[in-house]
Formats: structure tokens, sequence, C-alpha cells
């Protein structure tokens, strides 16, 4: 449904991406994840046609998104971290303003649309006195308009509420579940893509350096956030237990391992546990790991 | 059937935002400082001097045709000139600036028809502009001293002078050349346009485009240059009151709109590559 072919850009002669490829199945939820800077905008830009890259192409619907924008564009919808809209006009205005420029306004459809994202009472009202949350579903129903197959998501649930994450969470998987609509999900957010995505794609200074499936992320080794004192000794306990010091109060072990088993080992060498959590693991863990593993892609880190 | 629905949300967009108002608020304004000013005793005793010493009747060119007239002519080249580089330079860079046009490149339209678009609504409003300055110019003078009188007409740098006594025939030439001014003032609405669609801020594209005006003006009234007045931009925008002598000579009139149409389309043109050729980073 989209694939993204050999992407290069450099902005200003500093590389934003290079050779960056990936293919999003029909009816998929494709996750692409990375820190700010590491290209996922800049990518997604290329995508709808607002950026030119150096070399590389988009196709969407077999349409090539450099010579047929247009064609390929048609049923596509985009969301955008913090949408800018028109804040001196309703929101029925921007809707209308903003479904204009795909071919045409109906009335009926945009109704549905907005009741279907919780709008209706305040549709009416000037953007500017919407909340952050009210903005997203607004950006949600105008990136409905006419019915996409493709729904692009840059970072859309930053700045929710928990409650506004998990309402757009489901909506989303609502939306591939009814009608099998493809997404793409730029996040920076290794848990959010954890729940979101059958596959997903990892950009680290505009260089893929992992693609799999998400089961891929979570069969990793588990994490834990650590109190311990004194550290230094604790160090050579967690080794001898297979495990590994990522930093001061974070460490691996392996899936075999036995937790409760290097507890007992750190309290019988005379060391303090105040704390041995289990930890989500972040982004740069992943790095890490994939860097360790040496599961980098041929468009690796270190090249 | 489309384009106008386009075109109409981008006329809904600039008629909503406060800025676009606050020309028209100060126009009437300035309509009304002039009004009271021709009404006061000095006033009508320079206009009943002006006139008589061009021996014409100060009752029959006292007159709200004869008041409107110096209304457009002192106020639009440069209280107008402001407010329409306000728009122009506002219509694309703003927007830009403001983050809205992500949100309309996630859309199947190409820029170049977005292009036309908002061209297209850049010059409604500069016309509609100045025909709301003309008719409340008018409808306010006409109820300070009439609606009656002819127009009277001087203006010594074009070498204009004529003077209509019947109010048809004077309010017609008034019409026309209200129209052609609107024609003319699209010019300085393209200079702002076009600054629009490159990287810069929309008040920076305002001041540019106010500056080009000012130096055109100013170098085409330096006495070393009046052989050359032709060659300035501000010399073909006043042609409209080539409409206002009495015998009318369309070929000079034409040869001015046909090259100042030919410069707006330039600008257009080079904004578009302009805008062609950017990267919008999200």
């Amino acid at each position: 449904m989209l694939e993204v072919s050999g992407l290069w850009k450099q902005f200003a002669g500093k590389p934003a991406l290079e050779d960056v490829s990936f293919t999003v199945r029909k009816g998929e939820i494709y996750g692409l994840l990375g820190h700010n800077g590491a290209g996922k905008s800049t990518t997604l830009g290329i995508i709808l046609g607002m950026v030119e890259p150096q070399r590389g192409g988009v196709k969407i619907g077999g349409f090539d998104v450099g010579r047929e924008r247009a064609q390929a564009l048609r049923k596509v919808g985009a969301i955008f971290e913090s949408p800018a809209f028109y804040e001196y006009l309703s929101g029925w205005d921007n809707l209308r303003i903003l479904t204009s420029y795909s071919g045409g306004f109906n009335k009926s459809d945009a109704r549905e649309v907005v009741e279907r994202v919780g709008l209706t009472k305040r549709i009416d009202s000037k953007v500017r006195t919407y909340s952050h949350g009210m903005r997203q579903r607004l950006a949600l129903a105008q990136a409905l308009l006419p019915e996409p197959e493709v729904l692009l998501l840059d970072e859309p649930t930053d700045g929710l509420d928990p409650e506004g994450i998990h309402w757009f969470r489901e909506f989303i998987l609502g939306l591939r579940r009814d009608r099998g609509m493809t997404v793409l999900f730029n996040s920076h957010l290794l848990g959010e893509v954890e729940i979101m995505c059958d596959r997903v794609a990892i950009l680290r200074e505009g260089k893929r350096i992992h693609e799999g499936s998400v089961r891929d992320l979570s069969s990793e080794e588990p994490v834990f956030q650590v109190d311990l004192d004194p550290w230094e000794p604790a160090t050579t306990v967690i080794k001898a237990h297979g495990g590994e010091v990522l930093e001061r109060g974070k460490i691996s072990l392996p899936p075999t391992a036995d937790p409760a088993a290097l507890i007992a080992g750190l309290v019988g060498a005379g060391i303090s546990v105040r704390a041995f959590t289990p930890a989500r693991k972040s982004l740069e863990d992943f790095y890490m790991e994939i860097r360790r593993n040496g599961q980098v892609d041929p468009n690796a880190i270190d090249r | 059937m489309i384009f106008f629905e386009q075109l109409r949300g981008e006329l809904r967009k600039l008629f909503a935002r406060p800025r676009t108002y606050m020309g028209y608020g100060a126009f009437l304004m300035l309509e009304g400082l002039i009004l009271f000013f021709y009404k006061l005793d000095k006033g009508k005793r320079e206009a009943r001097a002006l006139l008589e010493q061009n021996g014409l009747d100060f009752g029959t060119f006292y007159s709200s045709l004869s008041i409107s007239f110096m209304m457009i002519l002192l106020s639009m080249f440069t209280l107008g000139s402001i407010f329409f580089a306000l728009v122009g330079g506002d219509i694309v860079a703003k927007e830009n600036e403001d983050g809205n046009l992500r949100l309309v490149f996630a859309r199947p339209i190409t820029r170049l028809r977005l292009l036309l678009v908002k061209y297209s609504a850049v010059m409604i409003y500069t016309l509609s502009f100045v025909l709301f300055v003309s008719i409340t110019g008018y409808l306010m003078a006409a109820a300070a001293v009439g609606f009656n009188g002819g127009l009277f007409v001087l203006e010594p740098k074009m070498k204009i002078f004529s003077a209509f006594p019947e109010w048809a025939e004077g309010a017609t030439r008034l019409g026309m050349g209200a129209v052609g001014i609107g024609i003319s003032m699209i010019t300085l609405s393209s200079i702002a346009f076009m600054f629009s669609c490159f990287r810069i801020k929309p008040s920076s594209a305002a001041i540019i485009t106010l500056t080009i005006l000012f130096v055109d003006m100013i170098l085409q009234n330096f006495p070393f240059l009046k052989p050359y007045e032709e060659y300035f931009v501000t010399y073909r925008m006043s042609a409209w009151l080539f409409m206002l002598e009495k015998h009318i000579d369309w070929a000079k009139i034409m040869e001015s709109y046909v090259l100042l149409g030919g410069l707006n389309a330039t600008l257009f043109i080079i904004g578009w590559l302009a805008f062609q050729t950017r990267d919008f980073k999200t």
C-alpha cells in the first residue's frame, strides 16, 4: 500500500535521511520509531510531497508521489503533532476549507465524522477555544474526510492526557479493525508503538537501524530499575548472574535468569536492595541492545 | 466548480481575520477626516479659490464627486498600499509561519493550484477594497455636501485637468477611475504576493513591497529621471487618471495596463517557482 524506497535527503549539507526504505502492507499499522531529529518527520514530509528527496521515492497505492502526487494522496489522511488550524474560524469551517482541497465537501459525511470523533457540540465554536484534545479530535476528523485508505500519524498523542491517549489509540485500532485502514504511525514512544503497531522500523540519525515485528522489541532482555548500596560490588554480583549494567540504577537480565535469585545473591553479598522494579525499555535501551547483539541493518549507525 | 469552492474557502479565511478589516476601518476614519476638513470654512475658502482661479463655478464643482476623487487620489497610493502589502504579504507566508500549510499539503492539491486560489483571493480583496473606499467615500461626501454637482479633476504630476459639470458623466468617469485604480493596485498586491511565496516572514514581505513602491515613487518624481517616467511602475499604475481626461486616450491607457498585466503574470510565475521548489518540513 505504501512503499518507501531508498530515500536520501540533506538539509544545508547535513544528512537528514540516508537510504531509508520500508513497505507498509494494506491493513497494517506500521510504526516509525525514533528520537526527535531521527528523520521521521522528514520521511513523512517526503511521503506527502512536501519535501523533495535527493534520491529515492514513495508510492502510495501504486501511484508515485513525485510524479502523480494528486492521485497518490487522494486516499490519504494525515495528522500532525500540534496540528495548526485556522484559529479564528470554527471547527466546521476548518473542515470545509481543508476538505475542499481534496475535491469537495459533503455535509452529511462531515456531520457523521464529527459525531464519531465526539465534537458535535463544539464544532461551531472557534478553534482558538479548543483544548489540545479537541484539536486532536478535529485533526482526526479532517484526516477522515474524504474517506481515506491510508492514515499518516505524526506523533499524534503528544501532549494528550492519559484518557485522550487511550481514546485516540482505541479509535485508530477501531479504524483498522472495521475498515482495514492502513496506518503509518510516527512516534518516539516505544510503549505506544508496542501497543499499536504490527511492525516497526527504527530510525536514528536518518538511518534505518532496525525493522521487524513488534514482538522483536518485547522479546529482548527484560530491564529493571534498581536502587542498590553499595553500587560497585553489586555490579559484580549482577554480572555473575548473567545480567548487564546499562547505566547506574538500570540493569538487564537474560530472559532465562531468575530476578529473585539475583536479589537473594545481592542480599547475601551484604548489599542493601532498596528497589528492584521491572522497567519499560527506553528507545535508547533498544538502540544499545541492537548494537550489542549486532542486529543492525545494512544502514547501520556506525557506518 | 471545485476551484470556486476552494476560492470561497480562501475568501472566508481572508475576511474572517480582524487584520483584513483594519484597512476598511482606517479608510472610513480617513474619509471622515477629509470630509471634516472640506466642511471647515478654511477648506471651503481654499476650494472656492482653486475652482474660481480655474474659471469654474463653486456651486457646481464643490461636490460629492470632486471630494470623492480627492479622497481616492490622496489615500490609495499611501494608506491603501499599506493594507494591500499586508494582505498580499500574509496570504502565503503567514500560513507557512502558523503551520497551516502542513494540513493543506496533506491534501491532493498542487502547489500551482493552491497559489492560483490564493492569488485570485488577493485580486478580489484588492478590487473590493478600492470599490468599498470609492463607494463609502462618495456616500459620506454626498451626505455632507449633497448628491448633486459635477466632477473637477486636477492632478498636475500626470498633467490632468478636466471638469464634468453633469453629474451623470462625472459619476461615470469617477466609477471608471475607481475600477482603474483597483486594477492598478493589483500590481502592488502581486509584488507582496510574490515575496510571500519565498521563505520569508509575512511582515518582511510587506515591508519589502512598500519599500519598492516608495523608492519607485521617489525616483519617478526625481527631476533628473523625469524623461524616463514611463519606465516606473507607479507611473503605469497612475494610468487610471487618464480615464478622467476630457478625451480618453484608450491606447495610452491600454499600453499601461497591458504592461502591468505582464508584470503581474511575471511576479506570479516567480512566486510560483520559488514556492514549487521549496521544502516544507512538517
